[in-house]
């Protein structure tokens, strides 16, 4: 393993991958700065730039562009306390607190040490456990990838939807889609009612974009009468108050090595995402605190554990996805889907077909840090001037890459068609509660299902029986009821707490 | 909007649709024989989508049928909504345009549409972003990624 990871940095230390993780870097802070840009966005926009580039080079752009993009939404949510995303709800808490007393380069400095030291031990954790976890899932045939995916399909949709009904009801709806078009097994095509366009099945970018990106435009023309905030550090003259010292840090270094292994592990399970991890780590970290009664009253400590926490969650979902075939969350899928699109399947094999790449990718994430660091530091001004542009310079470009990531998928104007029916299809299902990101996630993962369900019928033949011989049918099958009676719990619990405020659906 | 009545119309057209899927012997056509057939997974699929849209169809029927107060998300504001439809006209027209008045002459049409639906007044800077973007994207498209985006076809 350290020989492939001595080939990895050697691959990565050249000037295409070093312009591409800055690239990354600086698109990233830039769109996670900006509200209501989230960094799903910036990646699935990049996304077809990267079509006609080395894998290594386009994959450690997108990688830079989401763990960048992660550390961008605590920019807004300190700020002006508008987090991009949920997981920087609490950053926005303490963050803006500390801002409103003059002490916005203090709150930005703690999420950027603490984002990239959760981010750091993540993809350390990654490295060291992913070849090794691939291994043991090469063991596993199609009989045990059959109850895997099934695993996958029920834990995804029972814990990311809004209810386990809507979240299962989203993932079968993916699943559908996905069906549409010749199938690759007996050549035969489905539901494509005579329609030759359909006989490929939908192009994925331009759903893709359709589904996850557009939504949150449409989101922002439906809110465009609301007013417009300009970010703005504020300066104390005590410098001190402008910056994190070491001693400042060391104090709550315990905070975020104890976050981000929350973080890592959190990431590492399909379904629960950054903002249960943070919401996880900063109630731990409040309750081991000597001071709690500080938190959400402008806690360096309480970003340190929410930000390393949220951050941590980059490296570690992409364990399940680079050894299982299956992506965490949304971010995961849409990784999952630039992975596929350059050629590499995840999977355990891809530690053996592509080892190179991998590992070349693995270093690409860790440099990447070290570029966040450095980057982010030296242009918080610039990244907050980018991020206050007035929406109505930004958004009619984002309509322009998205138009322009749709065509380039297939050079094809009925891309642009696909690209407009499930804007709608994304938006609407946004409004009803149905979740985007797990519907993308069965859309991914069920030609895999389908393959291997094929393969296991042809090894059982008529002996059913033989589906549960294997011991790990009979532990995906109790995972898979334990996760969606602990999903059924939490849910339960959740809605004995009065809401605090009607929210919008979308 | 009350969007338990949404969920009640919405489930019962994914009932039908999966009723369909269930039943009808044409929705696949030509192909190889296989062990597991050509429609068992969409069968499948089909199945779950009856009992999932069912749960929350009567769900959503009984606390309707009862009178419950809305709750959280069941609220639908719709404030906003005409500049969505506004937006996802602009887009079609886009679509529609592009094959023949080509991506440089569409695309700044679009962006001040755009810009104007999201309150831009600020007409010089607005005007310069909308001609300098898409040129840049068409001859990057051209030049980098060898995608050619179209052009004037009249």
């Amino acid at each position: 393993m350290f020989d492939n990871i001595l080939s990895g940095f050697s691959a990565i230390l050249a000037v295409g991958p070093i312009l591409g993780i800055i690239a990354g870097v600086v698109i990233g802070i830039t769109f996670g700065a900006i509200p209501g840009i989230s960094c799903i966005m910036a990646i699935a926009i990049m996304l077809p730039m990267t079509f006609y580039v080395d894998p290594i080079i386009g994959i450690t752009m997108l990688l830079a562009v989401y763990k960048a993009g992660i550390y961008g939404g605590s920019i807004s949510a300190i700020l002006i306390n508008t987090p991009g995303a949920a997981a920087s709800f609490l950053t926005a808490q303490d963050g803006h607190a500390l801002t409103k007393a003059g002490k916005a380069g203090k709150a930005l400095d703690m999420s950027l040490f603490a984002s990239v030291s959760g981010e750091m031990l993540a993809t350390l954790v990654l490295i060291l456990v992913a070849a090794p976890i691939s291994a043991i899932s090469l063991q596993a045939g199609p009989i045990e990838k059959v109850f895997l995916l099934l695993f996958a399909f029920t834990v995804i949709g029972s814990m990311a939807g809004e209810s386990i009904p809507r979240g299962l009801l989203s993932c079968c709806l993916g699943m559908l889609f996905a069906m549409v078009g010749m199938d690759s097994i007996t050549g035969s095509s489905r539901f494509t009612f005579g329609i030759d366009e359909l006989i490929g099945g939908f192009t994925f970018t331009p759903m893709l974009i359709g589904i996850l990106v557009m939504p949150e435009v449409i989101n922002v023309i439906r809110r465009r009468k609301v007013p417009h905030h300009e970010l703005a550090i504020t300066r104390s003259p005590n410098p001190a108050d402008n910056r994190i010292s070491f001693g400042e840090y060391k104090k709550v270094f315990r905070t975020i090595l104890k976050s981000s292994g929350i973080g890592t592990f959190i990431g590492a399970l399909p379904g629960l995402g950054s903002s249960t991890a943070a919401f996880i780590a900063y109630g731990e970290g409040k309750r081991t605190s000597k001071n709690p009664e500080k938190y959400g009253k402008g806690s360096v400590e309480g970003i340190a554990a929410a930000e390393s926490a949220n951050n941590a969650v980059c490296g570690s979902s992409m364990i399940p996805m680079l050894t299982l075939s299956i992506p965490g969350d949304d971010v995961a899928a849409l990784l999952m889907g630039a992975f596929l699109i350059h050629g590499l399947t995840p999977g355990p094999m891809i530690f053996f077909e592509h080892t190179e790449t991998i590992y070349a990718i693995f270093a690409g994430f860790l440099i990447t840090d070290l570029f966040l660091l450095g980057i982010a530091r030296s242009g918080f001004k610039f990244f907050v001037k980018m991020a206050s542009l007035k929406r109505y310079f930004i958004f009619p470009c984002v309509t322009v890459f998205a138009f322009t990531g749709a065509f380039t998928a297939g050079q094809n104007m009925n891309d642009i068609l696909v690209l407009i029916a499930f804007t709608v299809v994304g938006y609407g299902m946004r409004i009803v509660g149905l979740n985007p990101a797990v519907f993308i996630i069965g859309f991914i993962l069920t030609p895999f299902l389908e393959q291997n369900l094929d393969q296991a019928f042809a090894i059982v033949g008529d002996d059913y029986g033989r589906f549960f011989a294997s011991p790990f049918s009979w532990v995906f099958i109790a995972l898979s009821a334990f996760f969606v009676y602990s999903s059924m719990r939490m849910k339960r619990k959740a809605s004995k707490v009065p809401a605090p405020a009607q929210q919008e659906p979308a | 909007m009350d969007r338990r009545k949404i969920d009640v119309v919405l489930s019962t057209f994914l009932i039908i649709v999966s009723v369909i899927i269930l039943t009808n012997d044409n929705l696949a056509e030509g192909g190889a024989e296989s062990d597991l057939g050509i429609m068992f997974l969409p069968r499948i699929v089909a199945g779950f989508i009856i009992i999932f849209s069912a749960t929350i169809a009567i769900q959503s029927f009984l606390k309707l049928s009862r009178g419950a107060a809305l709750e959280g998300q069941e609220l639908i504001t719709t404030d906003g909504f005409s500049g969505i439809f506004l937006y996802v006209g602009i887009f079609v027209g886009y679509w529609l345009a592009v094959p023949h008045l080509g991506f440089i002459v569409t695309t700044p049409l679009v962006m001040l549409g755009v810009a104007y639906l999201l309150g831009g007044r600020n007409w010089v800077p607005i005007i310069a972003m909308s001609v300098i973007t898409p040129v840049l994207i068409y001859c990057g498209s051209r030049e980098y990624l060898r995608v050619y985006l179209p052009t004037w076809s009249l």
